[in-house]
């Protein structure tokens, strides 16, 4: 297991690589003008146009743009983000924490309502409680982010005035500035705590409980439904009957034996989920102002913000790499059959 | 119901009392769309920045109330004029006595050699694509520090320093030729910083030595950059640019006595339904509203709309490119007059720009998509400005008009064949793509061979073509640098104007005129110049001028003080806090 593990990450530098060259000779298909869209925003910036590009050596062959950025990351930077307005590495310890504690308070209910509903779906097929996890799921999945985001706030914050957008409201912003307040783990709600403000650490929920309703609904969906086909699946299979005929009770069947099998698939989904909840939710970001990863990652990409662009990506891409390793190794966990080596 | 027990609980736990009078009184928080850029305000050239820049720097003059042409002392103790003797006879010296006893945010003192510093830095950094040319050309007559190549020019700071000079308590520029808008353009631009504090923070000390080496610098590596030490009635407190907010602090020893706010917050908030919200819970005090926005917030309770705000503004206008790049173009079909595109010089004939021009309905887009807040543009030089001429003709929706010229373009040509082309605008921006559909719509009407698509892009792409001189046509708007009708004529008129470049426009008597009107310090002979200017811009017709605009403040009902300052960054949903404070309506009249 440990030379499997070992393996796959000597690989991710070679990953990275990848994904940053292909990336960077992409965006030199986009003509110098196009780049220099990123500091020529205002009219009366236009005839400056052809001396930015020269400034910023958008003009110069893509080798040399990429050698001038691996020579960046060789010192350990990856170049300074326009629309961060700061350097790369900044930017990704700036908004990586907000996104990943979006993430920690959503994915756990996600994965744990998921899995439960899809069960109980699955056995109790066909009766009102798989209907009414039908209906959510449904309604979950089709329902754009930003519309059911805008609904939420628009009751839970315009009418109850209860939970409010952003990541803090007035008081805690002017706490964790200030100059008493350690900053720890970068996630507010662990270095509220550790300063012992109660009162912030509350502020500091309040202000995500809209944003991970928001993304508990949505992805529950999906979640829901493949733990319910998969349960299904197995359900039917001889095993089950061989159990269920031996006198076994049906919840030991049904926990013990078949949601066991069927936990492949929602190992699959739910590593994919997270890394896609740790990329960043640009929607959910965006109507709750929550100044996570996705929206800065969304505005680099837009403005073509090269530097942002390649930071968040390697960020992505390196996720995504770990995130399939840990599903490979939780595989093995869930069916013993499944030998890594 | 014992199950929602707890759920119930915690909702009320986290529930609080309803709306207080005034929320936060101390505080007043704004919500905007444009992060800030920088906050070197020898740097900055967006609305975004200027804005916290002008709460924390000074000038030395600024505008009388809502006027765009009186000024009043700030840093400087008088406003030079000929009548006091502080502008000389030939109006090539300007004499400007400083104000004493004023203090940076540090607690240093302002002395006429910052003054004179900060007028030489704003010259000297010159970024690319920044604002130093408006001190440039009046000051040492070129627009730039480096040479077409990108090589320095090597008298660029003793010219800098010829221009600026230091004289007992007041800073004397001498300018090579007359330059009519310099007191509005020192206005703006002319903020003043602290020399120490820049040298102390690594930046530039002033010195012959050292400036190359601050010149054309990263954004970044100045020192004002994310720090500042101004004199203005706020400091900075922080630039939070994760969360996209600027906080400014009350500076309690500013010399015009401390603001009645303790604390301003800048903060961009791009979704409209978000900041609709925070206004409406009063989280937010003012938030950036346009004009297809006006009927979510008109109405709202506690919310007050301030409208018929003028501005200082010609935007939208759509321009006609006289030589459009045919390489690789996709946007002009063809290439041809064949039914299929159109030809480079499609828009050089005359009839074809006043087809157009007479198949645009601008009462229409004033009337139903800007709720009639605005006026038809007569010229170029807006209604707020000296120059404007409300008299000169203008174009209206005629498509008989319109017809009998696209028949005669090109000797009937045109009408016989028909054309195709894209109309490109930046996506999002819903006044753009409506001019481009009512010309589509009214163009296409009048010839079954007639065919304009229009296409969004974004902004890259938008630029992309513009540069290349790839759009047959594009709509744009200028925003003022500085209250001065130049400011207008120039981009818009002038061979070697931002617009007439991309375009390939150029019309000598009008190049002759501006520069004319440039050179002239006497107010009638500009007048008199700008509005011949403005009737060759109607015989021309190198672009449409669509609407003299109006806009609207959205704001909550407590905010007091706010007077409109159509010069001011982002006016009017802009702030500048030193006027304003928070007060229950009962108070309204106290302060």
């Amino acid at each position: 297991m440990g030379r499997f593990i070992l393996k796959r990450l000597a690989l991710l530098p070679f990953v990275l690589f990848g994904v940053t060259a292909l990336l960077f000779c992409v965006l030199q298909f986009l003509s110098p003008e196009m780049r220099a869209a990123l500091y020529v925003k205002d009219p009366r910036q236009l005839s400056s146009l052809e001396a930015v590009i020269d400034k910023y050596g958008l003009r110069k062959p893509v080798y040399v743009q990429y050698g001038v950025w691996l020579k960046q990351l060789a010192h350990g930077q990856l170049g300074y983000s326009e629309t961060a307005k700061m350097p790369v590495v900044d930017a990704i310890k700036e908004f990586f924490p907000a996104t990943f504690e979006l993430t920690c308070v959503s994915f756990l209910p996600i994965l744990l309502l998921g899995v439960y509903f899809g069960t109980l779906s699955a056995v109790y097929k066909d009766k009102l409680l798989d209907q009414l996890t039908r209906f959510i799921a449904i309604t979950g999945y089709s329902l754009p982010s930003f519309v059911l985001g805008l609904l939420l706030l628009m009751l839970f914050y315009g009418k109850f005035h209860w939970f409010p957008p952003g990541r803090y409201g007035l008081d805690t912003d002017l706490l964790v500035h200030g100059d008493s307040f350690r900053h720890v783990t970068g996630l507010l709600t662990l270095d509220t705590l550790l300063n012992g403000d109660w009162a912030a650490f509350l502020d500091v929920l309040k202000h995500l409980v809209l944003p991970a309703a928001t993304l508990i609904y949505i992805e529950l969906a999906l979640l829901l439904r493949i733990t319910r086909s998969s349960m299904l699946e197995e359900l039917g299979k001889d095993y089950v009957r061989t159990a269920k005929a031996k006198g076994l009770p049906g919840s030991m069947v049904v926990r013990k034996h078949a949601l066991r099998n069927a936990m492949i698939p929602v190992v699959t989904l739910s590593s994919l989920l997270f890394i896609m909840l740790l990329g960043g939710v640009v929607i959910t970001e965006t109507v709750f102002d929550f100044p996570g990863i996705g929206r800065w990652g969304v505005e680099a990409a837009q403005q073509l913000d090269i530097p942002g662009v390649l930071g968040s990506t390697l960020l992505a891409a390196g996720l995504f790499v770990l995130a399939n390793l840990a599903s490979d190794v939780l595989y093995a966990f869930v069916d013993p059959r499944i030998r890594l080596e | 119901m014992r199950p929602l027990y707890p759920l119930v609980c915690l909702l009320m736990a986290f529930s609080r009392p309803a709306l207080a009078q005034v929320k936060n009184p101390d505080t007043m928080t704004e919500l905007t769309i444009a992060d800030a850029d920088t906050l070197d305000a020898a740097w900055q050239y967006d609305t975004g920045s200027a804005e916290a820049i002008l709460n924390i720097y000074e000038p030395l003059f600024w505008f009388k109330g809502s006027s765009l042409t009186k000024l009043v002392p700030l840093l400087a103790s008088k406003v030079p004029s000929r009548a006091n003797g502080l502008i000389s006879r030939d109006g090539r010296v300007y004499t400007i006595p400083i104000r004493k006893a004023v203090h940076f945010q540090d607690g240093s003192l302002m002395t006429p050699e910052d003054v004179r510093y900060s007028l030489m830095r704003f010259m000297l950094q010159d970024r690319d694509g920044g604002p130093a040319s408006l001190l440039l050309q009046p000051l040492v007559g070129y627009n730039s520090t480096r040479d077409a190549s990108g090589k320095l020019k090597p008298n660029a700071y003793r010219d800098a320093a010829r221009a600026v000079q230091v004289k007992g308590d007041a800073v004397v520029l001498r300018l090579p030729k007359p330059y009519a808008p310099l007191l509005s353009i020192l206005a703006q631009w002319g903020l003043v910083v602290s020399r120490s504090w820049a040298a102390q923070h690594g930046d530039w000390d002033g010195s012959e030595a050292t400036w190359q080496k601050f010149n054309n610098p990263e954004k970044q590596a100045t020192a004002f950059y994310e720090q500042a030490d101004g004199t203005g009635p706020f400091k900075l407190e922080r630039w939070d640019r994760a969360n996209h907010e600027i906080v400014l602090e009350r500076f309690d020893d500013y010399w015009r006595g401390p603001a009645k706010l303790k604390r301003a917050i800048i903060k961009s908030v791009p979704e409209f339904g978000t900041r609709k919200l925070l206004l409406q819970a009063g989280d937010a005090d003012v938030i950036y509203a346009s004009e297809l926005q006006y009927k979510e917030v008109a109405g709202l309770p506690g919310v007050r709309i301030i409208e018929n705000q003028s501005s200082v503004e010609m935007n939208p206008v759509v321009y006609f490119t006289f030589k459009i790049n045919p390489v690789g173009n996709p946007y002009i079909g063809s290439g041809r007059l064949d039914g299929d595109g159109i030809p480079p010089d499609f828009f050089s004939d005359k009839n074809v720009r006043l087809g157009f021009a007479d198949s645009m309905d601008y009462a229409g887009f004033i009337r139903d998509v800007l709720r009639g807040h605005g006026t038809q543009a007569t010229g170029c030089i807006p209604v707020t400005l000296p120059g404007h001429n409300p008299r000169q003709k203008t174009f209206h929706l005629d498509l008989a008009a319109a017809k009998e010229h696209f028949q005669k373009a090109w000797d009937g040509k045109v009408w016989k064949e028909g054309f195709r082309f894209t109309i490109l605008y930046n996506q999002g921006n819903n006044e753009r793509e409506v001019i481009a559909e009512i010309l589509k719509r009214n163009v296409e009407g009048l010839n079954p061979k007639f065919h304009v698509d229009v296409r969004p892009v974004e902004w890259p792409q938008f630029l992309d073509g513009y540069n290349a001189s790839k759009l047959p046509i594009f709509t744009m708007g200028w925003h003022a640098d500085y209250p001065d009708p130049h400011d207008f004529a120039f981009p818009n008129m002038h061979s070697q104007g931002s617009y007439p470049l991309a375009q390939h426009y150029s019309n000598p008597k009008a190049d002759r005129l501006i520069d004319e009107a440039i050179a002239s310090t006497k107010a009638a002979r500009r007048r008199k110049l700008y509005f011949e200017l403005q009737r060759i811009e109607h015989e021309d017709c190198p672009h449409l001028l669509i609407v003299d605009a109006v806009h609207f403040r959205t704001q909550r009902d407590w905010v007091r003080g706010w007077t409109n300052m159509p010069i001011f960054p982002d006016d009017p949903y802009g702030s500048y806090f030193y006027q304003l404070w928070k007060a229950p309506a009962a108070k309204r009249e106290r302060r």
